[in-house]
């Protein structure tokens, strides 16, 4: 389990603590950059196109959803795994999960901050969101529960709700060590954290009844999540939306994103974090078989998804299908196959599986492809429906672009701050893996 | 609870929407209509709509809620160009209204599918579920050269930024009608009162406009017309509209 | 005919607003530029706030002349209809018609009058007063006239029917001056100067396509652009639809497919400058089929004999079969008719086309009977409807008078000529020995830019005026043009200013041209008509009559009878067939394809476009917006290596155009379409500088009969110049892919 031998219970206090107690310039430099990108990529031309319009994107009548859309449903993808993987191998009792579930289940809430910042970056008039809360008007009037939009806001905020329990629980006791490590403002603020924590058998009991519980429920939530957000598509008659098999498509393309995104950040800890004791080769090793197992599924869906197109034998589906292959934005939609479907066949190798390197570079191809996968979905369908004469392209404007690419530091921002406030390994589960042979702490 | 129950159930009933008075219907025939777009630039005029400029034009952010498509036949030199004015449907079964999460489109009892610019935000679901392709978004606020905008229609809204439009079947102008019939001793509004700007304009008098719950109204004698269909039926979204398919002498 | 009863007619009157009021508010013009600060606490009597009011008046965005209603809230104009008691539009519009707002409203209306500040043609101008203006003119056509020099002045209008043309006419009378023209693309002078040939008189007769059941058109885009869209366009559908049981059948020969060849049962692309000769080719078939009858059988024979299908399919390219079929179909009609016009009557042959269609409607016996050719030289008012040639020959000889030296003063009222014209006639180099321009005009363009002073004159909106429109509809109409709103800015009507330049002239001028406005004049005018025809005409019931006409916007006599429907003298017309085929400017191996310039339902012969909704409406036929662009056989374009949006250098024997190609599948492979209407250098910022004319590049040819500019008898040949341009425009995929858009079942394969 641990490659450079296992460390002992102190040990782990003070790794873990140390990244959060001690800032180095380093970090500074890297939370500035990545501020300065969210605001310069992000909030500036956002700010722009909310005084001139969503004009300023690059979406037309062909295309009046575009990538802050399939962003959208890119980030909700990436928020899958975390939560959801915690709690399912929290509920099978997988011992590896222990070291990376705080920082996937950090990643769940990052990334669906950030696809609800690209809700309203989409909305034209940003400033009357409100209105699809489920909250009746002065005249009595409710949202539309019967618009799958409506099922999104519902779903998304209760699996954020949700998803912050569940990781916040989940701190809890390690709130209470920061506690006990720091002193003056810190401590005092963690002691509001950490509820008092103090380490009692009955409270240990207790979280870890209601850990368990939150992580039964959890999981239909996030299966619950992507299809919804699948049915803002399918729901539409719209050919190569209109697709029964969206929901599991979703779903499964979700957890494979989001798994490829643990491995990106996985990385990233060890690398950044030196958590090279925590984080090892048998995470590396089981999240490559399980990307294998992921991809091989996406695989399948995919061609179900063209064959029933085929075989359905209507214009419509059958225009679309070949606008998708053949058509104007195929390099992408090959690109996307490329990425998603054989390059995870590299992970066969046990070798590959095993070098972090060659992980990292995978694990961001699959992530680029599924990018391009939530963009074909919206861009190729559109501009292909019922009526040629209406028939177009879209092409996203450099706002769109730069907006994509601030959302990254947007998610990267958070993630910095998370690091420094939570410690984004699990200690006390970490030291329930540690065998007890020393006793010098 | 149990009344929100009843009420609810009670629109779903089939037929809830016959008991009411009017189902604006049109019918154009195809077999008149000769793709000349004075209906165009007549539903322009009336209903507010903006110049959007070359620049936007060119990146497809037109507006026009009434567009003539044209589709060719055949190779030269027998070939055949068909027309289609195009424009909302007024669907019975419309895709577009439950896309819409806070109900800015939404079902009136006159059979028409409004749209309500001041509840819109702008998520254009509605535009991606219409399969007639007949709403068009404010991705701008446009203005109007002075003095061009004294050409205004006072009885229409002019639209933001942000939110969508579509044709509404000329409402001012039903509204003005039932206005009058209500103070003219509490009448219904008879066959031709309501005369929507672009049928107004036609000079094929291609298109027909009327109430198809009265069985005498000249929309309704149209829609038996043996060469009538609907755009897309195999949708199963129940246009208002009837076309009339072209006929060969 | 349009069955409008005089019943009809008074009973708009009695829901219409109040006409006169235009009087009022024509009155108040004389203030100008007054700005209230708590605008309308108590508003004019004339309006109620939130109430709309109509006024009916003439469109004047063509000649058809179109009845329109005008609707008015507060005091501004908001939407433009039909009306629907005028015989001509019967409560229809076509999109032009619609867009006379943009013309009212435009941003780049002259709003005083102007002189030139700079070189001419520079385009920079200052502004003056009116007093100024009249003055500089006036007392420069007033010298020359003392001078005995008045045939030294000019007037070039565009087409100007009604009191307006007396007005202009009398004026340069009392003036001493014989020369005023009238110069109009559009015009169809080679029709008139055919049927001239056919019939002996030069009207323009009714074409009645509403009774007809089989239309055979040579060219004449009738439902888009040709003499009375709207009115044609009624007649269509009831054509196709109005008489229950019967669907009449339209047929269009034309190189490229018109908006009128888009709804026609059949479209044949004959080659072009030969469609008279395919008509001399279907007469041939009808006589010798023994479908004519008339005691002039032989002669016919004799005259068509050289036009056998077998060699009329030759040099058409129509086939033998198809010439008989429409021969049989056309002599077995209830009522066929035959019309030419478009590109047909635009050769180098165009009176002899003419008269081969005109022959046509002769042998099958479609002349003065419903759904034939009709006769109706009886008008509302004589005077008014008298006939100005509106051609090409007219400016020719300005444009030698002026290159000679012999014109001192150019007045042009709404006309562009500088646009209009083929560059090798030279106009502009012309305009430069004329000492003084003067432009009454309400926009800026090419030929107001190359003015020394500009008169700004009111929109047709804004003006008095009336009409008598011609062809006629079968019964004497005549309609009125009133102010609907006040004039927006410093402007007055050209009648106006013609009245106050005959009193700045003085001598017998005021005392001939008494009325002090253009309202005055055309009231006396209707008193005159009124008292000529109810002869016990008391003042008091002329009142009544004019308040009627007035809100009605038009007054017919409906019952009356439609005058003489004079019978053709067909020994001239067979005298006259010739073999009509036209001679091209350029050779076939220098210049490899045939210009088709046409003009366009949006914007006409430019005119529309300058305004803003006619700019972003997608033509019919392409959709594009915003440009222009050749049109090429999708074979010769593969042929060439061009694609769409690639830049054309498209060079004649005296000009060259660069515009985009267009690939468009219903041209015929040895022809390039353009359409007419773009390529402003100076006609305000909508029409900006986009697209070419393809005017410019015709050569000047003229029809050897009449005169008449042969637009359509220029050869091209054309290169890609390596550029690209984004054709700007709203089709996607234009075709079906065998989806139930079009009709109720999969027939689209
Ligand atoms: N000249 C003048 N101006 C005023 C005032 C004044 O007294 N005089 N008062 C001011 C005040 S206090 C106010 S509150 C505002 C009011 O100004 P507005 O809100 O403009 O009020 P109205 O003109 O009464 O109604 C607006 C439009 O709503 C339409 N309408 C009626 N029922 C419905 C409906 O059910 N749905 C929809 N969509 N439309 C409907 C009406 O036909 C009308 O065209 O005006 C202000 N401005
Ligand atoms: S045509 Fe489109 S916008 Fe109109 S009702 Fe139907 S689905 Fe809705
Ligand atoms: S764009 Fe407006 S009308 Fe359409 S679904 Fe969204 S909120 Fe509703
Ligand atoms: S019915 Fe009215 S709103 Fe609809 S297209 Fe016609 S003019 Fe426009
Ligand atoms: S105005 Fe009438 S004829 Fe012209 S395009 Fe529209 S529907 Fe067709
Ligand atoms: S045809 Fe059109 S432009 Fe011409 S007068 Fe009539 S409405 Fe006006």
């Amino acid at each position: 389990m641990f490659d450079h031998g296992q460390p002992s219970y102190a040990e782990v206090n003070k790794d873990v603590l140390a990244t959060m107690l001690e800032t180095g310039p380093k970090y500074w430099i890297l939370l500035g950059t990545t501020m300065g990108v969210a605001g310069i990529c992000f909030f500036m031309p956002w700010f722009y196109q909310l005084i001139v319009g969503v004009g300023a994107a690059g979406m037309n009548r062909n295309a009046v959803w575009g990538t802050y859309l399939s962003n959208f449903i890119f980030w909700i993808g990436l928020s899958h795994s975390g939560t959801l993987l915690s709690a399912v191998l929290h509920i099978t009792n997988s011992p590896w999960r222990k070291a990376i579930y705080r920082s996937a289940e950090a990643m769940t809430l990052f990334s669906l901050m950030t696809a609800a910042l690209f809700v309203m970056v989409h909305v034209g008039r940003v400033w009357f969101v409100h209105w699809s809360f489920p909250i009746p008007n002065q005249m009595g009037l409710w949202p539309n529960f019967r618009s799958p939009l409506m099922f999104d806001v519902m779903a998304i905020t209760t699996y954020l709700t949700a998803s912050s329990i569940f990781i916040y629980m989940g701190s809890v006791p390690d709130f209470a060590a920061v506690r006990d490590a720091s002193t003056g403002l810190r401590r005092r603020l963690y002691t509001i954290f950490s509820f008092g924590w103090r380490g009692t058998a009955r409270e240990w009991h207790t979280l870890g009844w209601a850990y368990t519980f939150f992580a039964v429920f959890v999981v239909p939530l996030a299966v619950s999540v992507h299809s919804i957000v699948s049915w803002d598509f399918a729901l539409s008659i719209v050919p190569g939306l209109h697709h029964t098999i969206f929901a599991p498509y979703f779903v499964c393309g979700a957890i494979y994103s989001g798994t490829a995104g643990i491995v990106t950040v996985m990385y990233c800890l060890r690398k950044f974090l030196h958590f090279e004791k925590y984080i090892g080769q048998v995470h590396l090793d089981s999240l490559g078989k399980l990307l294998i197992a992921l991809s091989l599924i996406w695989s399948y869906i995919n061609i179900l998804e063209l064959f029933s197109s085929w075989y359905g034998g209507t214009s419509f589906e059958l225009e679309a299908l070949k606008f998708r292959l053949i058509g104007f934005y195929a390099p992408l939609y090959w690109e996307m196959i490329l990425f998603c479907a054989f390059v995870p066949l590299l992970m066969l190798s046990k070798k590959i599986r095993w070098s972090w390197n060659k992980m990292l570079v995978i694990s961001i191809l699959i992530n680029i492809g599924m990018l391009t996968e939530r963009f074909i979905i919206v861009a190729t369908s559109q501009p292909r429906k019922f009526l040629p004469d209406a028939f177009g392209f879209y092409f996203p404007s450099w706002i769109e672009i730069s907006i994509t690419i601030g959302s990254f530091a947007i998610f990267a921002t958070l993630f910095l701050i998370f690091i420094k406030w939570v410690p984004s390994i699990s200690i006390y589960e970490v030291k329930e893996t540690l065998k007890p042979l020393r006793r010098d702490a | 609870m149990s009344t929100f129950v009843e009420k609810l159930r009670s629109y779903r009933k089939p037929g809830y929407y016959d008991e009411f008075d009017y189902h604006w219907t049109m019918t154009i025939d195809l077999d008149r209509c000769t793709g000349c777009e004075a209906c165009v630039v007549a539903c322009q005029a009336e209903n507010n709509l903006p110049i959007v400029g070359e620049e936007r034009f060119a990146q497809s952010r037109e507006i026009k809620w009434i567009r003539i498509e044209r589709y060719w036949e055949g190779e030269y030199p027998n070939v055949k160009m068909g027309f289609i004015p195009m424009l909302c449907q007024q669907c019975d079964d419309a895709p577009c209204e439950t896309a819409c999460p806070v109900y800015a489109t939404y079902h009136n009892q006159d059979g028409l599918n409004t749209q309500i610019y001041n509840r819109c935000i702008g998520t254009r679901t509605c535009a991606v579920y219409c399969p007639y392709e007949v709403r068009y978004f404010n991705w701008f606020t446009y203005t109007w050269d002075e003095p061009l905008e004294q050409q205004l229609n006072p009885d229409v809204s002019v639209r933001e930024k942000g939110v969508m439009e579509k044709c509404t079947f000329c409402i001012q102008r039903i509204r003005i009608a039932k206005d009058n019939a209500k103070d003219d001793d509490e009448r219904r509004v008879r066959d031709g009162e309501v005369v929507p700007a672009c049928v107004q304009s036609c000079p094929t008098e291609a298109m027909v406009f009327g109430n198809s719950k009265d069985p005498g109204s000249k929309v309704s004698k149209m829609m038996k017309n043996p060469r009538g269909y609907k755009v897309l039926e195999e949708l199963n979204t129940s246009p208002s509209i009837v076309y009339l398919t072209k006929a060969h002498s | 005919m349009s069955k409008i009863s005089r019943r009809d007619l008074l009973q708009y009157i009695g829901a219409g607003g109040v006409g006169a009021v235009g009087g009022v508010l024509y009155g108040e013009s004389v203030q100008r530029n007054v700005e209230l600060l708590i605008p309308q606490v108590v508003p004019p009597d004339d309006y109620s706030p939130g109430v709309a009011s109509w006024y009916n008046t003439v469109c004047n965005q063509c000649s058809a002349g179109c009845g329109i209603s005008v609707r008015i809230r507060e005091g501004k104009a908001k939407k433009i209809e039909g009306n629907p008691v005028h015989p001509v539009s019967q409560g229809r519009t076509c999109a032009r018609g619609q867009a006379g707002l943009n013309a009212l409203y435009n941003p780049d209306r002259i709003r005083t009058p102007l002189q030139n500040a700079g070189q001419r043609g520079s385009g920079s101008f200052e502004e003056i007063s009116w007093g100024d203006a009249l003055a500089t003119v006036g007392s420069r056509l007033g010298r020359l006239k003392i001078e005995n020099n008045a045939s030294r002045v000019r007037l070039l209008t565009g087409r100007v029917r009604g009191r307006l043309d007396e007005l202009f006419a009398q004026f340069m009378g009392l003036l001493g001056s014989d020369h005023y023209q009238q110069y109009d693309f559009t015009y169809p002078s080679a029709l008139m100067a055919a049927n001239k040939t056919s019939y002996g008189t030069d009207v323009l007769p009714y074409y009645d396509i509403k009774n007809a059941t089989f239309v055979l058109s040579f060219g004449a885009d009738y439902l888009g652009t040709w003499i009375s869209p709207v009115h044609h366009s009624l007649a269509y559908g009831h054509l196709r639809h109005g008489q229950e049981g019967r669907r009449g059948k339209t047929v269009q020969i034309e190189p490229r497919m018109s908006l009128t060849g888009a709804s026609a049962d059949e479209w044949i692309p004959a080659r072009p400058g030969t469609e008279g000769l395919l008509a001399l080719g279907i007469a041939h078939a009808l006589v010798s089929d023994g479908r004519y009858q008339g005691s002039d059988r032989d002669e016919w024979s004799t005259a068509l004999a050289a036009f056998s299908p077998a060699r009329v399919s030759a040099e058409t390219e129509v086939s033998d079969d198809k010439i008989s079929q429409l021969a049989r179909e056309f002599g077995a009609s209830a009522a066929s008719l035959a019309i030419a016009g478009g590109a047909a009557a635009a050769g180098t042959n165009a009176v002899a086309s003419v008269v081969a269609v005109n022959a046509l409607n002769h042998i099958a016996g479609n002349l003065g009977k419903p759904g034939g050719v009709i006769f109706n030289s009886e008008q509302a008012f004589s005077s008014a409807a008298a006939s100005r040639p509106a051609g090409h020959q007219g400016v020719l000889d300005l444009t030698e008078a002026m290159e000679a030296g012999d014109v001192e003063v150019l007045l042009v009222h709404d006309a562009n000529p500088v646009y209009a014209l083929p560059e090798n006639v030279r106009f502009q180099q012309a305009l430069q020995n004329v000492p003084l321009i003067v432009a009454l005009s309400s926009f800026p363009d090419e030929t107001t830019e190359m003015a020394d002073l500009i008169l700004p004159t009111n929109t047709y909106l804004e003006s008095w005026g009336d009409d008598v429109p011609d062809p006629g509809v079968g019964f004497p109409v005549a309609s009125i043009s009133q102010p609907v709103v006040a004039p927006l800015y410093d402007t007055l009507s050209a009648g106006d200013i013609v009245l106050s330049l005959a009193r700045q002239i003085g001598g017998e001028l005021p005392i001939r041209m008494r009325w002090g406005t253009m309202e005055e004049f055309i009231r006396d005018r209707w008193r005159e008509e009124y008292n000529k025809r109810e002869s016990a005409g008391e003042a008091q019931e002329f009142e009544a009559f004019w308040q009627a006409s007035l809100e009605a916007g038009v007054w017919g006599q409906p019952g009356a009878d439609s005058g003489g429907n004079s019978v053709p003298s067909t020994s001239s017309t067979i005298a006259s067939i010739a073999n009509p085929v036209s001679m091209f400017a350029g050779g076939e191996s220098d210049y490899p394809l045939v210009l088709h310039p046409y003009l366009t339902a949006t914007f006409l012969d430019g005119r529309g476009a300058n305004l803003p909704w006619l700019q972003e409406l997608p033509d019919p036929m392409t959709s594009v917006v915003y440009g222009s662009w050749a049109e090429l056989n999708p074979a010769t374009a593969a042929e060439m290596g061009i694609k769409d949006g690639d830049v054309l250098e498209i060079s004649s024997p005296t000009g060259t155009v660069r515009v985009p190609a267009l690939t468009f599948p219903a041209i015929r492979p040895d022809v390039v379409a353009m359409p007419i209407g773009q390529g402003h250098k100076g006609y305000g910022r909508y029409a900006g500088d986009r697209g070419a004319n393809p005017i410019h590049v015709v050569a000047n040819q003229i029809d050897t009969q009449s005169g008449e500019l042969a637009w359509a008898a220029t050869r091209v040949k054309i290169k890609r110049t390596g550029e690209k341009l984004q054709i700007i425009k709203t089709d996607g995929v234009t075709r079906t892919l065998g989806r139930q858009i079009l009709a109720p079942k999969n027939d689209h394969g």
